[in-house]
């Protein structure tokens, strides 16, 4: 049994909302809450650490609630699904007629960056489906950047004002259609790379990145950079078209990979960040081991083909 | 005693690319040194010890030829029994033999056996492994008896396995020579004729050694029992990795079957996933050990249902 305005819906009910100020904020959030609590229901909560101290103190009763504080558990987009996934599980196991979640998205306005996450905000409306899940994601519009905000309200089909109207969002856009943001490139991608290998194997791009990259970040991060460029490499020779161009650039403290094929790249919006359910053993899987990885992936597509970008150690937001 | 006789030191990679299976340091004396056997892919089919387990590819028969000389030569001077065997009567392999090497005085001490295919394998028909297996180890205890150090064994088997029908059962009959020279002082040269194509790997990776380039990956017993796994698996190999599988059967009297994975350089989700199927299938518990960081890492993200880990500190 669902409260609120979600009363009555089934799946993940996946609701927009701006704020200019901390007031409208609170208009936004606390009746959110304290609606769930009353209900019974769980109600997880993750801003950064002075939104979250500002809600603590407006709620009666904080320790109804779960205050998600640690940022690596939704470090990239496809790590969020996951951890999100196991926490919705847990709650519907133990009985919860709805679970109500609301956080911010990682932006330039706050300090991070939003490549990838439109991907997620399109992809969450399909793959939490299966729970009772009221998601309400809040977005500073003092803070975050005009593109961000469009996206925002194209990837939510609900949408709710400060004042508290919920309504359905007319500028909202089904995930088949939706086409992401284009990637910024990276500033080394403007320069020579240091490796460049045409239509060659998986382990000889993984030679060449251990011969480059050994000393130049923490290992850990150059096995997950190891993986990252088998499963793109081999992606593009079984299901791109040639040429397969692999490129490797290196600074002292980070590693930038692309691999570009001319082909159209996986026709599924959501590639990579689901593992897809039918089988264990398909495509769909490596691409999404990749997104779990640490470091920064993305999917371009263009008109002269896919490219997946790789980037571990420092990254530029 | 910690880690004990299975330890595979990657110190050891000599200059040719050698990895060699080392006894532990801190050992006792008195604890008998494991077997030195070489692992790994190699530059040269020399110096090669009483347990080695090699697999070469030749165009020509003559390329074939020094290779024998110096792999019969060296296992003389190691005080081996060595015998060639091919296909034909008794007779004519010896006539075949003296013409085609010349391991000069070391013959005069009938040190030198002919065996005929006949004896050995059923021509035309797939290998029954076990079987011929028993024996290569009837044979390995009558030079023992007859006063070698063992036996050294050498042929070209491209005949035995041209039928595709042949080839599944040699290459379980391959893991288990090799799984019986890990233990035993039986060495083996083992030649392929390159006009079997890609057909050569199903077998080369179920030997120690391996001329570099042939195979991206190899399969290799262990003294304590466990398969060892050597080298890259990714996409590119995964059909051949997966044939592989099937040739790999617990002991008999094994209640569990531990791949050894300390000298795996790099191992997709393919090929992990293929080990966690093969996990499935199998009749008794499979477990990985000593898996390298990277591999620990795709295996995590993956979730292995079947699968069991070793944990470190033996078995």
């Amino acid at each position: 049994m669902r409260t609120g305005a979600a009363r009555g819906q089934a799946g993940h009910f996946h609701e927009v909302g701006f704020y200019g100020s901390d007031i409208e904020f609170r208009a936004l959030i606390v009746p959110f809450a304290e609606e769930g609590i009353a209900a019974g229901e769980p109600v997880i909560i993750g801003y950064d650490n002075r939104k979250n101290a500002l809600v603590r103190s407006w709620l009666t009763d904080p320790s109804a609630v779960t205050f998600l504080a640690d940022k690596s558990l939704y470090a990239t987009p496809s790590r969020a699904i996951a951890t999100y996934r196991r926490l919705f599980e847990f709650h519907a196991a133990m009985g919860a007629g709805q679970i109500r979640i609301t956080g911010e998205l990682s932006h330039p306005g706050n300090g991070g960056s939003f490549e990838g996450w439109d991907r997620y905000e399109a992809a969450v409306n399909t793959v939490w489906d299966d729970f009772p899940v009221w998601g309400l994601c809040l977005y500073d519009t003092a803070s975050a950047p005009a593109g961000v905000l469009d996206f925002a309200e194209r990837t939510h089909p609900r949408i709710v004002s400060p004042s508290g109207a919920h309504r359905a969002n007319d500028r909202f856009q089904e995930a088949a259609v939706f086409e992401g943001l284009t990637f910024a490139s990276d500033p080394l991608e403007q320069t020579t790379p240091m490796i460049e290998l045409v239509d060659r194997s998986a382990a000889e791009a993984r030679q060449a990145l251990a011969q480059i990259g050994r000393g130049q970040v923490a290992d850990t991060i150059l096995e997950d950079l190891l993986i990252g460029v088998t499963e793109a490499v081999t992606n593009a020779l079984l299901h791109g078209r040639a040429p397969v161009t692999v490129r490797f650039w290196t600074t002292p403290d980070r590693i930038v990979i692309t691999v570009h094929d001319h082909g159209r790249g996986p026709a599924d919006p959501l590639a990579g960040l689901v593992p897809t359910p039918s089988s264990r053993a398909n495509p769909g899987l490596g691409l999404w081991l990749i997104h779990q990885l640490d470091m920064d992936v993305a999917l371009k597509h263009a008109d002269d083909g896919f490219t997946v970008r790789l980037r571990g150690g420092t990254t530029i937001g | 005693m910690p880690g004990v006789s299975n330890t595979l030191d990657l110190a050891g990679f000599q200059a040719v690319g050698m990895l060699r299976q080392i006894c532990p340091r801190g050992l006792e004396s008195s604890v008998r040194l494991a077997a030195m056997r070489v692992i790994g892919p190699v530059e040269s089919p020399r110096g090669f010890g009483l347990q080695d387990h090699l697999c070469w590819v030749h165009g020509d028969l003559w390329d074939y030829r020094p290779r024998l000389t110096e792999f019969f030569s060296e296992g003389l001077e190691r005080g081996l029994q060595v015998a060639y065997l091919g296909a034909g009567n008794v007779e004519e392999l010896r006539e075949h033999l003296d013409r085609f090497i010349d391991v000069g005085p070391l013959l005069t001490r009938e040190a030198l056996r002919v065996i005929s295919f006949d004896e050995i394998y059923r021509a035309g028909e797939p290998v029954v492994p076990a079987e011929v297996i028993k024996k290569y180890a009837a044979a390995t205890q009558e030079a023992l008896t007859d006063g070698y150090r063992g036996l050294r064994i050498s042929a070209d088997v491209t005949d035995l396995v041209r039928a595709p029908e042949q080839q599944d059962a040699f290459a379980r009959f391959e893991f288990l020579l090799e799984r019986y020279s890990s233990r035993h002082p039986l060495s083996a040269l083992c030649e392929y004729r390159l006009e079997l194509g890609d057909a050569v790997t199903q077998f080369a990776c179920m030997h120690a050694a391996v001329p570099a380039g042939l195979t991206p990956f190899q399969v290799f017993a262990c003294d304590d029992g466990a398969v060892g796994l050597l080298g890259e698996f990714d996409a590119a190999c995964q059909a051949a990795f997966k044939r592989a599988l099937q040739s790999i059967q617990p002991a008999p009297d094994d209640s569990k079957l531990i791949f050894d994975m300390s000298a795996v350089r790099f191992m997709d989700h393919r090929a992990l996933l293929a080990l966690d199927s093969y996990a499935q299938r199998c009749q008794v518990p499979v477990l990985l050990r000593s898996m390298p960081p990277i591999v620990r890492r795709v295996a995590r993200v993956l979730g292995l249902e079947h699968l069991g880990i070793v944990r470190t500190g033996g078995l």
